[in-house]
């Protein structure tokens, strides 16, 4: 397939992988974060750790929407679920999110109607279906997912569907970053930035990294060779002492992104004054919930929602590993007590957390991490 | 598990290129078959376009 196949050709990888290899500079340690959960993915699935030198190091950020979602909005969403009167839809991965007492799912296997879905369209083609029960959609991603919540959002006030609302959980990337950067025991050379979320918000709002943090930036795409040529234009900056924001995923992400999709984020959202983070805690302005006009489209509004807080779990150490603090294997409970199978933390539930990647894929690389 | 069934639907990783099969009554591209891929962020399409699409939505247009 065009914009695929070419991505992926081995040849190609293993020359970029000797340039790379070329280019880097011996006796140096270079830590890169990859923001985004499909990197991870990408990273593990296609084993580009291996192609890069050994003193190249990849760490995983807050990118994967799954992973950060705290435990209290998983019980407030449950406790929704568990209404007789509502459907409630969610994307499959936050079905085996555990909150304090249980997931979806286990919601589910007590009576709860708890449905999967692919897109928020689904869960408005539901209410259609279903004008006697109420269907909440359970929000979560961010701006990429945002403006397909928005669409629908609007979508369901033109058609005038009174009985499907959202539970709000969008967040937004340039705030975590900026709280990961506060943080006194991180230390990163630079930032592969994420294509898609770009191909939404463009280029531009990342421009804070080299300004304010002189860290340079590249955004990437998803492919294997997207990836590797990522690295590739970083270690570059780093060699010649530049710092700015580059696009290597300039088939798809303009600079300043998609105007339609920004426009519909800004008719239908607004900034929360806080949001909780799995693992690092609130930060400001930071998440997005919908604005007065739709309150009536609004879960929150709609329905009493507890408002749980949950702490994290003690032997749980996403918030490291979210950090880039610590590898997911050096986490206590990973693997033992932490399993795709049974997670105890987000990291671990969906495949473009940094733990599950790891586990379905990256334990070979363990050893050579070990230096 | 197959390969694919590791994407995860909510991540920009899902974000996948799709081609226009044919447009339906209210402009939604229809790809791969049945696939019904809302195209308000895009503007119109035609046949044979190709597509970026995340959770139902095109987000972006790529070279045809």
């Amino acid at each position: 397939m065009r914009f695929v196949d070419e991505f992926r050709d081995a040849e190609l990888g293993r020359a970029l992988a000797a340039e790379i290899l070329a280019g880097v500079e011996p006796g140096r340690r270079y830590k890169v974060m990859e923001v985004c959960g499909g990197h991870t993915h990408t990273i593990y699935r296609y084993g580009i750790d291996d192609l890069l030198p050994e003193n190249v190091e990849l760490v995983h950020g807050p990118g994967c929407p799954v992973c950060v979602i705290p435990m209290g909005r998983v019980d407030d969403g449950i406790a929704l679920a568990r209404r007789p009167e509502v459907i409630f839809t969610c994307f499959g991965d936050m079905m085996r999110v555990p909150g304090g007492d249980g997931c979806l799912l286990d919601a589910r296997a007590g009576g709860a109607d708890v449905r999967m879905v692919y897109s928020p369209l689904d869960a408005l083609r539901l209410a259609r279906e279903h004008p006697e029960r109420e269907v909440v959609f359970f929000a979560i991603g961010f701006e990429t997912t945002a403006p397909s919540t928005a669409l629908t959002l609007l979508r369901a006030r033109a058609e005038g569907v009174r009985n499907f609302s959202v539970f709000c959980n969008h967040v937004l990337i340039v705030p975590p970053l900026r709280a990961l950067l506060r943080s006194p025991d991180l230390r990163l050379d630079g930032f592969i930035g994420p294509g898609h979320v770009a191909t939404v918000v463009g280029a531009r709002p990342f421009e804070f990294l080299p300004a304010d943090h002189h860290k340079p930036v590249v955004i990437a795409g998803f492919e294997p060779l997207d990836l590797l040529q990522a690295v590739h234009m970083l270690l570059r900056q780093l060699a010649e002492g530049r710092c700015q924001v580059e696009n290597q995923y300039t088939r798809v992400v303009p600079y300043d992104g998609n105007p339609q999709a920004l426009r519909v984020l800004e008719q239908v959202f607004e900034l929360r004054p806080h949001f909780e983070w799995r693992g690092l805690g609130f930060i400001s302005h930071s998440g997005l919930r919908l604005r007065d006009e739709f309150a009536d489209l609004d879960a929150e509004h709609r329905f009493e929602v507890p408002g749980v807080r949950v702490a994290d779990p003690k032997a749980c150490q996403c918030g490291e590993v979210l950090k880039g603090v610590i590898k997911p294997w050096e986490c206590k409970v990973f693997g033992t007590a932490c399993t795709p199978e049974r997670p105890i933390g987000t990291c671990m539930v969906s495949s473009e957390g940094a733990c599950a990647a790891y586990y379905n894929f990256g334990r070979l690389a363990r050893e050579r991490e070990v230096v | 598990m197959s390969a694919e069934s590791f994407h995860c639907v909510t991540c920009a990783d899902e974000a996948l290129p799709m081609r226009v099969e044919s447009v339906a009554a209210d402009g939604a591209a229809v790809c791969a078959g049945d696939i019904q891929v809302l195209t308000d962020l895009v503007g119109p399409v035609a046949e044979g376009d190709r597509l970026l699409v995340h959770a139902g939505v095109a987000i972006a247009r790529l070279e045809a």
